[in-house]
């Protein structure tokens, strides 16, 4: 089962390569209704602490496949399913320190039955939805 | 109302004073069951449209809350006896590992339509015509829309699936269609007789019944002859005519009379019952439910409705309650038992 949260806590933690902290990853629940094509996304941005990464520190990861946020533009056929959390991963050397982290998640997508414009915002089909989230990484 | 105790449900109808008070009943909003003479063998004679309800009205839990098969027995306890509650699912979401799920998931969702009493009526899929981009530039194009579609025409038929809630992609705020819609459904016309599948484009606010988008898909359809592979799944949203509580929606000059639905029956072979706020008396508060359902059973509409719930509490829980306050509030008005 998912977190009712939008930012999931489980699997929140810091991310390794030969043995050195390279960054850290955290989960993203989408809240819209159904899963969606992932290159219907316009963008994942992720904030930690006040501190704002560039969408190419973030890749991200569905179906065990991690994508560039370029090359989620072009693929047609990866679908991001509604019961699973989209994999944020995030560079940053020396990852984060153990302890409480305010993270903040947004994203968009584009809806092809909505009027021209109408891209949905960070809560998806649910408005309500809370996008910022305070995490313990004990990893 | 005349009392006719002595005779069967279906022998009443069958009288011309029966066929006056079951349209005086049908009128009411406080009919009850106990009104009509139970019948000897009423599910199969009763007139008018059978009830299904949509597992959209339960995604803010699914995956979360509950499992699909939690919604399917869910569906199962507002059902009649001798009669399958009707189901859509959104393909995009119900089925694991879509589009391309595992022949043990298919097995297992014909053993859940057995052991819930489901029939799989609506299949909701997508054209995503804004796949890449929104447009009105860099649009899917026909050849990449007509193979999206019978992806799921085929996949829908394996689950079951007789109707598809197929979601066009639109170009303006009254949901005017793609430019190249025609020919991508003009060219599956074959492929969705073939495997039995009616390709339903959704009529939803704040499109009119009277009105461009309407007159467009009606010039296809006499053009094309193309009954009943192409057709309309009326969402009853177009039917609101007060706002919510929270003042959603209703105002005037933004919703369609019951009686202009009439014309398009003949080509509309599945509906969503739309509801937002179901009361504690089991009253509709937004849609006009008496009128709809009167209108559908006059003119011998006999397919499925399928619940959609849009209320403000259902990213709290508060589907579970408001949909089977819709179907207390369906089978008083359809004669159910």
């Amino acid at each position: 089962m998912l977190e009712k949260e939008v930012v999931q806590q489980r699997g929140f933690r810091n991310v390794y390569k030969n043995g050195q902290i390279v960054g850290f990853q955290v989960g993203y629940r989408s809240t819209y209704y159904r899963g969606i094509w992932l290159s219907l996304s316009t963008g994942f941005d992720v904030t930690v602490d006040g501190e704002k990464f560039p969408r190419d520190k973030v890749t991200v990861t569905v179906n065990g496949k991690t994508y560039t946020q370029e090359e989620m533009k072009k693929i047609s056929d990866v679908q991001w399913h509604n019961y699973e959390p989209a994999i944020l991963t995030v560079e940053k050397p020396g990852g984060l320190k153990p302890g409480v982290h305010e993270v903040k998640i947004d994203w968009g997508h584009r809806t092809s039955y909505f009027a021209p414009g109408r891209t949905m915002g960070g809560g998806g089909g649910r408005p309500s939805a809370d996008t910022t989230r305070k995490l313990v990484l004990a990893r | 109302m005349t009392r006719h105790n002595l005779m069967t449900r279906k022998e009443f109808l069958q009288t011309a004073a029966g066929a006056v008070a079951a349209s005086a009943v049908l009128t009411t909003s406080s009919v009850s069951a106990s009104a009509v003479p139970k019948a000897a063998s009423a599910p199969a004679e009763r007139r008018g449209p059978k009830r299904g309800v949509s597992v959209y009205c339960y995604s803010s839990d699914i995956a979360v809350n509950v499992t699909l098969e939690d919604c399917l027995a869910e569906i199962s306890d507002m059902g009649t006896e001798g009669q399958e509650m009707g189901i859509e699912i959104l393909a995009n979401g119900s089925i694991e590992n879509y589009p391309n799920p595992s022949e043990a998931w298919v097995k297992n969702w014909h053993n859940m339509m057995a052991k819930y009493h489901l029939k799989p009526v609506e299949y909701g899929h997508w054209i995503d015509s804004k796949l890449y981009v929104e447009g009105p530039e860099g649009l899917l194009n026909s050849q990449e829309s007509y193979d999206m579609l019978v992806r799921d025409i085929k996949l829908a038929n394996r689950l079951g699936f007789t109707c598809g809630r197929t979601k066009i992609g639109v170009i303006d705020e009254e949901l005017f269609p793609v430019p190249n819609w025609r020919e991508f459904i003009k060219r599956a016309l074959p492929v969705a007789e073939k495997y039995n599948f009616r390709m339903l484009t959704e009529v939803h606010t704040p499109t009119l019944l009277k009105g461009r988008v309407m007159d467009e898909y009606m010039d296809f359809i006499t053009k094309e002859k193309c009954t009943p592979w192409f057709g309309f799944n009326i969402d009853f949203s177009v039917f609101q005519n007060k706002p919510t509580s929270s003042g959603r929606g209703g105002a005037a000059g933004s919703f369609s009379k019951p009686e202009e639905i009439i014309p398009f029956l003949p080509y509309t072979h599945c509906c969503h019952a739309k509801f937002n706020e179901i009361n504690q008396n089991c009253e509709d508060l937004t849609i006009p439910y008496p009128e709809i359902i009167k209108i559908m059973v006059d003119h011998d509409w006999n397919n499925y409705i399928l619940s959609e719930y849009e209320g403000s509490d259902k990213n709290n829980g508060g589907a579970w309650s408001a949909v089977r306050r819709q179907h207390v509030l369906l089978k008083r008005l359809l004669g159910d038992a």
